[in-house]
């Protein structure tokens, strides 16, 4: 390391810079190797649906994040308004499939309104976006247990089983659902002026200013989206589950922070890509797997993640300084 | 113009503009109380109060120290669950070790900040990412240790929490005070405790007016912890276990009185008794709420509504978190 | 009393020192003159530990010395006074100028009581008076460097190193601070002064040392230099050589910028001036004197408080960037990384920014579009750049100086606003600039350049404005452009703040 730092101009920079190229596709297939070597069954079709339907929910939470974490943001409300928009669902309390679609359009103009929330904090009253989610997290728990007074007790349809847990021609409907949602928000992130428009805001806030970009909508914009993939995640997720708690997505806000910083999404803003953000999901899931494969306590998750997040940073930090 | 006015008399006093707001909600709290609650206004509750703010005032002690230096600990609430199941696990079998044990719990506290704190200097990843990760890493670890509250101590050390001096006056409160005494006397009468404000002001100024930054850094790291630690020994001594799952409100608790007291996330500015302020602000307005019986639901409502308040009173400015 | 031999100190990418050897004696004031990019900030922090040089050695009061940390170098008597001035805006001036050693009661704290005594006597070796419990965020920026020069005065300082001390205060505290700084010399004190203002040079300077592109290229006795031989050892060559030559705009010229009663607080308090189209106008004044600011404030970018401004003949009084912009309105600001380039992007990225909706169509952005436009900039600019996908962050400062242009001069055909067109770019780099500039007023487009070094506002521009305090002081033209001139209608004494 000492070495290293006192010539500049050695190999190192190039090391990592092909690292950061390649550590997600790398690790993608290194993981998949070690599972399949400890249970060879892993690469089963069944076991593959098996990992991306229990993957999906949290992905789609991830693609929302990296929109927030490329325009320098942060957002810690997502888990938190989960669950409040899985407490929403079951407060229509409908038996009847089609009440589904009402459903989520509730539960999406829900979740656009605290985006919207978060993001006005953040860009007019200058909170930083830390302060501002922590804080809709909190209200948002408190708000969801005054309603419920601690136990959801509302009904939800049939079908949200089907869209959580089911499949259409052997794929997982969740799946799909990301599928749709990726395309869609990959278009908009990559290709459209619009994305442009994110990752200059992301990339230096005062430039956008200055070029003629309002970075405060542009910035808005994604705490909306953020906001509205956490709440479909949600549904998604209570479809799952199966049943409806105070609690459902716990913990999926530190997961998809984790996903994204693994997925090369950089938290200084503007830079990373939803291709890498999706596979960081994959990674953290498929790690999560491997623990489970290896016989390991569920907690070791805890500790693995912790570990990950931590280095997978430092790797990416040293190879934007190189 | 070009020249301020040289000759302006020297000031005598001033009252530290960013501790109005904490004092005037302060009041606000205090006088709703001994309107609506005629149990709000006795010594009595006031010194309960104090010892139950005793945690939260560890907490946030550490927390504000972290923040003035330009950082934050998300693994305050990770280290005092950790520190209660550490103390409560090792005494149990053998409770000759409970005064060793005080000490080597603080001790871990202060690794883990240490720790913390070299992490974030040495790979340049934002403070927040690398206290979340030592948080998972610790609650996974406490978690595969034990699922339910466990361990025990002496009978002696709940004297920590409930003792009285003269029967009135809570040990952990005075202790609590003390930090407080102590640390703000360490920042304003000691070099170090200069330099903390330096190096939140500017990392860079102070490295090349010849501070050394990433020891101020550090220190304030282990400080997080060891006061983490401390609020992990009030747990045990109060319910005679380690929960596994005492610490997770902590975290977040324990940057509410901070940013209440008018310290700026980013560092080098505010007054370490404006937190104190923000302790009590929020012990009490929670005592008056609960004997108001208003349901604990609301209050995290209203936790949540007091922070951005709080935050987009003050002005904010540099970096961001 | 300092002798560097042989320093070469390579950032990534860029070789800033070359094998520069340098020496300073003990009771002198020595200059270190070069132009920006120069070498010289990092030839002095390279004295003072915060730089480790690859190569070379550092010997000072007869030593040879390997610093491992600022604190090292200060702690044997070398003190740096830094452009950007190194002080804590939260703290006291007194806890300021204590920071590294406080005076301490017998407990080993901070005694207050003796430490502002010793401030107040500090600063009045200086012949300055503050109230040393005052926030240092409270203080004039002159005052503040009052408060840096005090830094300096506690504790042995053996080498005091002041880098562009006059940047920031006006003409009579400079004289000020002139005589506090001969003052240390007659007491021994080793000085070294960074400036670019030559007239300074000769009023307070023993030795020149000059620093060209990291290469060091002499050493004279000032008594031996006249202005022309000082300015051909910094630029490398004549003066006639840099600068395109002159052309006035057509006498028929339309004003294509009309300002007027411009106000924008706190900065800006009065500005009135007409650009006219094919025109390169300056405008000077000293930093802080609310040159960018009225820049932003005719851009959209800084509210307005009060005014009138005509853009191509048509009012512009809400202003938004956008609408700026697209009304053929471009502004290069003066920080080029921190309000201009985005530095995680690729070039093209860069250069289409202001013009997106040019590129849009309904299947989104066209990325072959843009990609071929930028190509084209990086032809018609000579930017020395692989291709249209590459970073820009690697890149010279001329060239991202180049890369700028490109954004804006596909954008913006009327009316461009340059603040510091050649800060941190070296001297070929600036020719090409200048020759940019007047080519692009030859085809019509009115330009405003802000700039604080007068050579070049005195080479380029054929009118130039001059602000004082967020006030136009002064419009000079013709051959009564010179630094002289400028400097006088920048600085004169306020009438009415002496006493």
């Amino acid at each position: 390391m000492t070495d290293l730092s006192a010539k500049p101009g050695a190999a190192a920079p190039r090391t990592s810079a092909f690292l950061q190229r390649f550590a997600v596709p790398l690790a993608l297939v290194a993981l998949v190797a070690v599972a399949t070597a400890v249970q060879p069954s892993f690469l089963s079709p069944n076991n593959l649906q098996d990992i991306l339907t229990q993957a999906a929910p949290l992905a789609l939470v991830v693609l929302g994040q990296a929109f927030v974490i490329l325009v320098r943001g942060l957002d810690l409300s997502v888990a938190s308004l989960m669950a409040s928009v899985a407490v929403l669902a079951t407060a229509f309390n409908a038996t009847s499939n089609a009440m589904i679609p009402v459903i989520f359009a509730a539960a999406i103009v829900a979740s656009a309104l605290v985006g919207l929330i978060n993001g006005l904090l953040v860009t007019k009253r200058n909170v930083s976006p830390f302060l501002a989610t922590l804080a809709m997290m909190i209200v948002l728990q408190g708000v969801r247990f005054y309603y419920t007074q601690g136990a959801p007790s509302g009904a939800l349809p049939e079908g949200f089983r089907f869209l959580g847990a089911g499949r259409i021609a052997g794929i997982p409907v969740n799946v799909i659902a990301f599928a749709l949602c990726f395309a869609l928000l990959a278009w908009l992130l990559h290709k459209s002026s619009l994305g442009r428009k994110i990752y200059i805001t992301g990339g230096n806030p005062k430039s956008a200013d200055l070029v003629g970009i309002r970075s405060d909508r542009v910035t808005i914009l994604c705490y909306v989206i953020c906001s509205v993939m956490a709440g479909i995640a949600g549904l998604f997720l209570v479809g799952f589950v199966g049943t409806v708690d105070n609690w459902v997505g716990r913990g999926y806000e530190l997961d998809a922070i984790v996903a994204c910083v693994i997925g090369g999404i950089a938290l200084s803003g503007g830079r990373g890509t939803l291709w890498g953000a999706a596979a960081g999901a994959l990674i953290l899931v498929l790690i999560f797997n491997i623990v489970i494969i290896l016989g390991l306590p569920v907690q070791a998750q805890m500790i693995i993640k912790g570990l990950i997040i931590i280095i997978a940073a430092a790797l990416f930090a040293k190879a934007v300084k190189a | 113009m070009a020249l301020t006015d040289t000759n302006r008399p020297a000031r005598r006093w001033r009252l530290d503009p960013s501790l109005i707001i904490v004092v005037l909600l302060l009041a606000a709290v205090v006088i709703a109380g001994f309107a609506l609650s005629d149990r709000f206004g006795t010594t009595r509750n006031f010194m309960n109060v104090l010892e139950q703010a005793s945690a939260l005032g560890f907490a946030s002690l550490g927390q504000a120290l972290v923040v003035l230096v330009g950082g934050i600990d998300l693994s305050i609430g990770a280290v005092v669950t950790a520190s209660t199941v550490l103390m409560a696990g090792v005494v149990e079998t053998n409770p000759a070790l409970m005064i060793p044990m005080i000490f080597g719990t603080l001790l871990f506290g202060a690794a883990i900040g240490f720790m913390n704190g070299y992490v974030t200097l040495r790979t340049g990843v934002h403070p927040l990412i690398v206290t979340l990760g030592t948080a998972s890493i610790l609650q996974g670890a406490v978690l595969i240790y034990t699922l339910q509250p466990t361990g025990g101590v002496p009978f002696w050390f709940e004297e920590f929490a409930y003792g009285r001096i003269g029967g009135v006056v809570p040990i952990s409160g005075v202790v609590m005070l003390l930090c407080f005494a102590l640390v703000w006397a360490f920042l304003k009468y000691s070099q170090t405790g200069r330099a903390i404000y330096a190096v939140g002001g500017s990392p860079e100024a102070a490295r090349l007016t010849g501070i050394r930054a990433s020891r101020i850094t550090l220190l304030a790291y282990s400080a997080s912890g060891f006061f983490a630690a401390l609020a992990g020994a009030y747990y045990v001594s109060r319910t005679g276990v380690g929960d596994p799952r005492v610490g997770d409100p902590m975290t977040l608790a324990s940057i509410t009185p901070v940013i209440l007291g008018g310290l700026i996330l980013g560092g080098g500015k505010g007054n370490i008794l404006g937190v104190l302020l923000g302790v009590f602000l929020i012990s009490l307005l929670s005592n008056l709420l609960n004997y108001m019986n208003v349901s604990t639901f609301i209050q995290w409502v209203i936790q949540g509504l007091i922070i951005i308040f709080a935050v987009s009173i003050y002005v904010h400015k540099g970096k961001k978190l | 009393m300092i002798r560097l031999d042989g320093i070469t100190k390579v950032f990534p990418g860029v070789k800033s020192l070359d094998k520069v050897s340098f020496e300073a004696r003990a009771g002198e004031i020595h200059a270190l003159l070069g132009e920006n990019g120069a070498g010289k900030s990092t030839l002095i922090k390279t004295m003072a530990g915060a730089y480790i040089p690859e190569e070379g050695s550092i010997h000072f009061d007869g030593q040879e010395r390997r610093w491992a940390s600022p604190k090292e170098a200060k702690d044997a008597g070398i003190h740096i006074i830094y452009q950007e001035l190194m002080l804590f805006p939260e703290l006291t001036v007194a806890e300021n100028i204590f920071i590294g050693d406080p005076p301490k009661t017998r407990f080993g704290t901070i005694d207050y009581k003796t430490m502002q005594a010793r401030a107040t006597e500090t600063l009045s070796r200086l012949g300055h008076a503050l109230d040393p419990r005052a926030l240092v965020k409270e203080l004039s920026v002159a005052d503040q460097q009052m408060v840096e020069i005090a830094k300096a005065l506690v504790g042995d300082t053996k080498l005091l190193v002041l880098d562009e001390p006059t940047a920031v205060i006006s003409g009579r505290e400079a004289e000020l601070l002139f005589d506090r700084v001969k003052r240390l010399r007659d007491e021994g004190v080793c000085i070294i002064y960074i400036s670019h203002r030559l007239e300074e040079i000769f009023a307070i300077a023993d030795r020149v040392t000059v620093l060209k592109d990291g290469q060091y290229v002499g050493t004279r006795d000032i008594g031996a230099l006249d202005r022309d031989r000082l300015v051909a050892m910094m630029v490398g060559r004549e003066l006639e050589d840099i600068f395109p030559r002159k052309k006035l705009p057509a006498p028929d010229a339309a004003p294509v910028l009309s300002v007027r009663d411009l106000r924008a607080p706190p900065r800006v308090k009065d500005v009135s001036f007409d650009l006219f189209a094919g025109e390169i106008l300056g405008l000077a004044g000293l930093v802080g004197a609310g040159r960018s600011e009225v820049a932003h404030a005719i851009f959209g970018s800084m509210p307005r408080s009060d005014g009138a401004v005509t853009l191509a003949g048509e009012a512009f009084n809400t202003p938004t960037p956008r609408q700026a912009i697209d009304r053929g309105l471009g502004f290069l600001t003066e920080d080029r990384k921190g309000e201009g380039l985005m530095l995680q992007l690729d070039m093209a990225a860069n250069v289409t920014a202001p013009t997106l909706p040019e590129f849009t169509t309904a299947s989104g952005l066209d990325r072959a579009q843009e990609v071929q436009a930028a190509a084209d900039e990086i032809r018609r600019f000579r930017i020395a750049i692989p291709g249209p996908k590459y970073g820009v962050s690697q890149l010279s400062g001329g060239n991202q100086q180049k890369i700028l242009f490109g954004r804006w001069t596909r954008a913006c055909r009327r009316v461009l606003i340059h603040d510091e067109p050649t800060r941190g770019v070296d001297v070929g780099a600036k020719v090409e600039i200048y020759e940019i500039i007047r080519k692009l007023a030859d085809e019509g487009v009115g330009i405003l350049v802000i700039s604080s070094e007068l050579p070049e506002v005195v080479g380029l521009c054929t009118r130039v404005l001059v602000m004082r305090e967020g006030v136009i002081t002064g419009e000079v033209t013709g051959a009564e452009i010179n630094e002289e001139t400028i400097m006088r209608h920048a600085t004169a004494a306020t009438r009415g703040a002496a006493a």
